[in-house]
């Protein structure tokens, strides 16, 4: 492989194969730059950037995860009939009578989950690094990717929120129901975003094959050229926010000998003063490593958990199926899934009344605080003024005090959600976990 | 300014082409907004007066509440004003005096909504949990050919609409 043949065969193989062993830095290089699957990274890494305990790999773990959702939801298509009379019908059989029909369900739903849980780790972690910061190099632009990236986390909830319908069971209309009246307290456009989304006034087959499209291509593709992007940033600007800081904390110490002038970056082009030109200040042969094969080895077994994971406990945790749904009977008590029960929690708990004057909760709960919510996490990039030494550090001293607002404000959700889950029975009403709720009569 | 053809082409091109997209995102985003509904039936015809039970009775297809008082008829949505679920009866094993817009009223039953725990009293209004307003009443009619009752879902009438036959 140490020598580049411009053989029809040869070059076929090195685009899609690589060395996992590359026996010098040129090839070591070549085997990034030159392959199709790997293009997009760079050919060298710094060691922090690599490690489990700066990133976590949340990240990576989320990709793998929409991975597994793009695989078994496609053949989940397969199987799949989004028409009023046969959905429920269809997702029984693959229940029950499609080979493998359950775990592959099961693969999708837990997956689901798992990326709502993963991209929002992810971001957290992010902001507890201030990796949303800009540091020393040209042209970067971090913000706006964390910006992409509120955008993903919206994306993502939306997915399984129009994923959430297909069964056509009980949950699932319920759900609908009373999120698709979530939207129609916004202000002004929300009739007509509810129209346009259910087709109609009512749920059904309009709604189904709509939420259908939505989330079999609509939102996928939306998270496929969002991600493209996300990544694409990363590059542009510089890497993970740690690399900056290592460069900042080279910068502080004396060079003794002398600046190195050998740079392996970007394909070997720069314009411009970019992060991999100021970054031949870092002395290589300590801080970096080739990216074949460390990164991509990492990668394959960050993949590789991600999926044995998952399949293991698809095993144990299958995906429910509650009664076809029913548009006249409500269960009781009717639940959304756990990471909108936040919401579901605030709707119920944020009527207004002031004298006679009433703000519907809906409105409150379900369009106003999180809008402000959403609305804060896209700007606080702009409201954070530490200084670029807190790029990319995790805890940093400078920044304690908005860290704490964040969590604080993330406890909150996560209590919420608690509650929601464990501690609303019939009717909505408080019990704790250990009271038993009463029997209702089953009549209405 | 002096007439530039060069310049005029380019932007009469570039234009063309915008409004030839706008056009056609149009037609897509229209398209999505239907002309007719197929959606399911709002008006449902009964039976006679005599046959209704005293009390109450859920009607399946519209989600309505319909009582009956002796010789008088009534009907109150089930359909949640918070969030659209529908709430369910209540019979109260022991009647309370309430008030009602400063008058006492005796209720004999409630409505409670299972999803954000909205209650209402047996007259439909709201008293407690996240429903900004009372349920909503509808029309009770008399079918002229056949003397069947009839309610219509789509028409919402004041509360204390009640129908005597």
């Amino acid at each position: 492989m140490a020598e580049v043949k411009v053989n029809g065969k040869k070059l076929v193989k090195r685009s899609l194969f690589w060395t996992w062993a590359p026996r010098s830095e040129k090839e070591a290089g070549d085997s990034i730059v030159r392959n199709l699957l790997l293009h997009w990274f760079p050919a060298k890494v710094t060691l922090k950037s690599l490690s489990w305990g700066y990133s976590l790999w949340l990240g990576t773990i989320t990709a793998t995860l929409f991975l597994i959702l793009t695989l078994t939801g496609v053949v989940l298509m397969f199987l799949y009939v989004p028409s009023v009379e046969r959905a429920y019908q269809s997702v029984k059989d693959i229940e029950y009578v499609v080979s493998f029909g359950w775990f592959i369900r099961a693969m999708h739903r837990n997956s689901a989950h798992l990326m709502v849980a993963f991209v929002f780790l992810h971001m957290v972690r992010v902001f507890l690094t201030g990796a949303y910061k800009n540091g020393v190099g040209a042209g970067q632009n971090r913000p706006l990717n964390w910006i992409v990236g509120v955008v993903l986390l919206l994306i993502t909830l939306l997915l399984s929120f129009t994923g959430y319908l297909l069964p056509w069971d009980q949950l699932a209309f319920w759900a609908i129901t009373v999120g698709t009246n979530i939207a129609k307290n916004a202000p002004i456009v929300g009739e007509w975003i509810r129209f346009v989304l259910l087709g109609g006034y009512e749920i059904e087959q309009n709604a189904l094959i709509r939420f259908y499209v939505l989330h079999c291509f609509f939102l996928p593709a939306a998270v496929l050229v969002l991600f493209s992007y996300h990544m694409w940033r990363i590059r542009k600007d510089g890497g993970l926010a740690c690399v900056d800081n290592l460069v900042l904390n080279q910068k502080k110490e004396k060079i003794t000998d002398g600046i190195k002038s050998k740079t392996y970056s970007l394909l070997g082009l720069t314009t411009g003063r970019t992060v991999q030109v100021e970054a031949t200040l870092i002395d290589e042969e300590k801080y970096t490593v080739n990216s074949i094969p460390f990164l991509i080895r990492r990668i394959g077994i960050v993949m590789l958990g991600t999926f044995v994971f998952v399949a293991l406990i698809s095993l144990f945790i299958h995906a429910p199926l509650e009664e076809p749904a029913n548009p006249n009977v409500t269960p009781n008590p009717a639940k959304a899934p756990w990471y909108f029960l936040w919401l579901q929690e605030l709707v119920a708990i944020t009527t207004i009344r002031i004298g006679g004057f009433v703000i519907n909760g809906a409105f409150v709960g379900g369009i106003l605080i999180p809008g402000i919510l959403v609305a804060l996490l896209a700007i606080w990039p702009y409201l954070d003024k530490s200084s670029n030494l807190s790029t990319g550090v995790w805890f940093s001293k400078e920044r304690t005090k908005q860290n704490i607002i964040f969590l604080i404000l993330c406890f909150f959700v996560i209590v919420l959600i608690i509650i929601g889950t464990y501690m609303r029975g019939p009717n909505w009403e408080f019990y704790f976990p250990w009271e038993a709720w009463p029997q209702l009569p089953k009549k209405f | 300014m002096k007439f530039d053809r060069r310049k005029f082409l380019k932007n009469f091109g570039i234009g063309a082409l915008l409004l030839t997209l706008v056009g056609q995102i149009y037609t897509w985003i229209r398209s999505l907004f239907p002309n007719v509904s197929y959606e399911g039936i709002k008006r449902v015809k009964i039976d006679e007066p005599d046959k209704i039970p005293d009390g109450v009775t859920f009607i399946d297809d519209i989600k309505t509440y319909i009582f009956r008082e002796g010789k008088t008829f009534y009907a109150i949505s089930g359909v949640c004003t918070h969030l659209g679920c529908t709430v369910k009866y209540v019979g109260l094993s022991k009647p309370k005096v309430v008030k009602i817009g400063g008058k006492e009223v005796e209720v004999k039953w409630e409505f409670h909504c299972p999803c954000h725990g909205s209650k209402f009293y047996g007259d439909g209004t709201n008293y407690a949990g996240p429903a900004p307003r009372p349920l909503d009443w509808v029309k009770v009619e008399v079918s002229p050919e056949d003397g069947k009752l009839v309610v219509d879902f789509s028409k919402k009438v004041s509360q204390n609409y009640k129908l005597t036959v």
